[in-house]
Formats: C-alpha cells, sequence, structure tokens
C-alpha cells in the first residue's frame, strides 16, 4: 500500500523539519511548504495530500483562511485539516474549529499526541474514501434501475418486448440485459392444469397406442 | 520562574528523531534556531524601538515557537511574556522585558555551542 500523504504547512523551517520527521518515522509520505499559498496550490493540484498540517500564523494566507476556502469547495473527498498552533490559545483552538479545522496539535508538537491524531485523520480519510466509492456503486446501480422504468412497448400475443433498438426480443432476454436479473424457466399451477397436464395425456396415451403396434 | 537553559529531554527526543538515512535532524533544528534567532532578536530591538507592538508580537512569537522546539524552557516564557503583553499593544515593560530576552538567549547559544562542540 502506497503511504498517506500529509501536508506540513508552517513559516518555521525548525518547526516543518521536525514535523516532517516524526511524520516520516511513523510511514506518511510528507510534503512540506512555507506558507499558506504553497498550501493552497499544493491541496488543489493533482494528487492532493489527504491530511494536512496547518499552522495557524503564516504569512500571505494563514491557516484559517486557506481553512475557509478548503471548506468553500464542493467535494466528495475533503482535505482532513489539523490546525498547529500555540499551547496558550484557546480563543485560536476555537475560531479555528469554527471555520472547519478538523482537530488542532499545540506547538511545540508532543510526537505521540500528533502521530496519534494523524492516525485518526487517516482513519476519516480512509471511512470518507470507502463511503464516496459506495454512494458511487449506488448511483451506478440507481442509473439502471432507472433504464427499467421507461415505458415499455410488449406483444399482446408472445409478450416479447421492444427494445431500445427498436428490436423485438423475449421479455427475459430483456430484462437480463437491463438489471443482471436471471430466469430460471418453470410453470404456475394454473399453466401446469391448462398445458402441462394435456400434453402429459396426450404422450401417455400415444405411448399406450404405440405399444400393440410394437407387438406385432 | 524556570530556570532551563535547554531540557535536554526534549533535546534528546529531536536527536532521536531522525529518520533512518536522513539528516540529523537536532543538528538540522539547532542550526536554524541560531541562524534565525538572531534576526529575530535584533527584529525585536528595533520594532521595540519604534513602538510597533504589532511586530513585537509577530517576531516575538516566532522565536517563542522555535524556543518551544529545542525546549529553551526560560527563553520561552520570556517570549511569551513578551508576546502576551505586546499582542494587547502593552509596551509598557518592554525594555526590561528585552535585557532578559537578551540574556537568555545568549545562554542558549552558549549551550547550543557547547552541545554540538
Amino acid at each position: 500500500m502506497t503511504p498517506l500523504r500529509v501536508l506540513v504547512a508552517d513559516d518555521d523551517p525548525a518547526s516543518r523539519t521536525i514535523v516532517g520527521a516524526m511524520l516520516r518515522n511513523a510511514g506518511y509520505a510528507v510534503t512540506l511548504v512555507a506558507d499558506g499559498v504553497q498550501a493552497w496550490a499544493a491541496l488543489t493540484g493533482e494528487n492532493p495530500p489527504a491530511i494536512a498540517l496547518l499552522d495557524w500564523m503564516m504569512p500571505g494566507l494563514a491557516g484559517p483562511e486557506v481553512i475557509a476556502r478548503l471548506t468553500a469547495r464542493d467535494t466528495s473527498t475533503p482535505t482532513y485539516v489539523i490546525l498547529l498552533t500555540s499551547r496558550d490559545s484557546s480563543a485560536d483552538i476555537v475560531a479555528g474549529l469554527r471555520v472547519g479545522a478538523d482537530d488542532y496539535v499545540t506547538k511545540p508538537a508532543d510526537e505521540d499526541e500528533l502521530i496519534a491524531r494523524v492516525n485518526v485523520g487517516a482513519r476519516v480519510v480512509q471511512l470518507q474514501g470507502a463511503l464516496a466509492d459506495r454512494v458511487r456503486r449506488l448511483e451506478e446501480a440507481l442509473a439502471s434501475v432507472k433504464a427499467l422504468q421507461t415505458l415499455l412497448p410488449m406483444c399482446a400475443y408472445c409478450k416479447a418486448v421492444r427494445n431500445d433498438q427498436n428490436y423485438w426480443e423475449r421479455v427475459e432476454t430483456y430484462f437480463h440485459e437491463h438489471s443482471g436479473v436471471q430466469f430460471s424457466h418453470s410453470y404456475c399451477p394454473p399453466c401446469y392444469e391448462r398445458f402441462v397436464r394435456p400434453q402429459l395425456a396426450a404422450l401417455d396415451e400415444a405411448s399406450h397406442a404405440a405399444e400393440p403396434e410394437r407387438q406385432t | 520562574m524556570n530556570d532551563v537553559v535547554l531540557d535536554l529531554a526534549v533535546v534528546d527526543r529531536l536527536r532521536q528523531l531522525t529518520p533512518t538515512g536522513e539528516p540529523d535532524v537536532l543538528a538540522n533544528v539547532l542550526s536554524l534556531f541560531l541562524q534565525e534567532g538572531r534576526r529575530r532578536i535584533g527584529g525585536i530591538h528595533l520594532a521595540c524601538r519604534t513602538g510597533d507592538a504589532a511586530e513585537v508580537h509577530r517576531v516575538a512569537h516566532s522565536l517563542k515557537g522555535s524556543a518551544g522546539n529545542i525546549g529553551a524552557t526560560a527563553l520561552y516564557l520570556v517570549c511569551r511574556e513578551i508576546d502576551d503583553r505586546a499582542s494587547e499593544g502593552d509596551m509598557s515593560g518592554a525594555a526590561l522585558l528585552v535585557d532578559a530576552l537578551d540574556r537568555e538567549y545568549a545562554r542558549v547559544e552558549a549551550e547550543i555551542a557547547r552541545l554540538m562542540g
């Protein structure tokens, strides 16, 4: 499995180095950037990191501004955002969570706590991915169900149906192609009485009639 | 006031952080601290002289973060005091605090020099 990619945006190079090393030791792939503008570019570019650690105070775009932009996007795979903030700024933490951060880690970061919180993010990202996949499959299934809801011309005598290409085909062929339904052939009790029993009787009579001939 | 110049537990954790086959994290972080540190101390002096509380807050906040990273506890506490006051526009005790800042920074520098030998 390819390691999950985590973005670290912090204008302090020492903080970036430390947090980057902690994440690499825990098995994550890491992208380091120095400000919010680069963070935004990385998160909206090709193969964006699934998790972002954003410093609160950064030149250009600050952490909360990047978060506000991220939450304004309409996407089935949103970025899991962890805010990096000073230990003594609970007002910043509340404001960060209000604009849409998923979690926060206080600086200087404790390695065990940071990794535990990023692991939570990885679980959420995985669940979101599985959910988006499930929704996509359900949408596909719904589309094929819709194909069966249209008005279907059917022969009143032989029950053949006219398909989308204007050909008449057996009803079981049509339904098999449009829904994946498999038919097994059988008969209902009234049809047994009406068709099967007379045929069996006729067969029986024919074999009885044939027997004396063989004896001669 | 906590008088720890460099918390050796923090330094040890940084030493153990280096991923295999990569440059030494501790040496890297300490040299980054020294590179940025002098410039930031200068920035705080200048902003104090011009009475620019917003700039004092910004630079002291950065230096506080760097000090926290390397376990420079005493320096961290002075930076926090300056940062908190400046963020409220309070520059009254600035001169005394900047003196303390210079002293603590010099002690951290000496300790790093000893450590990196």
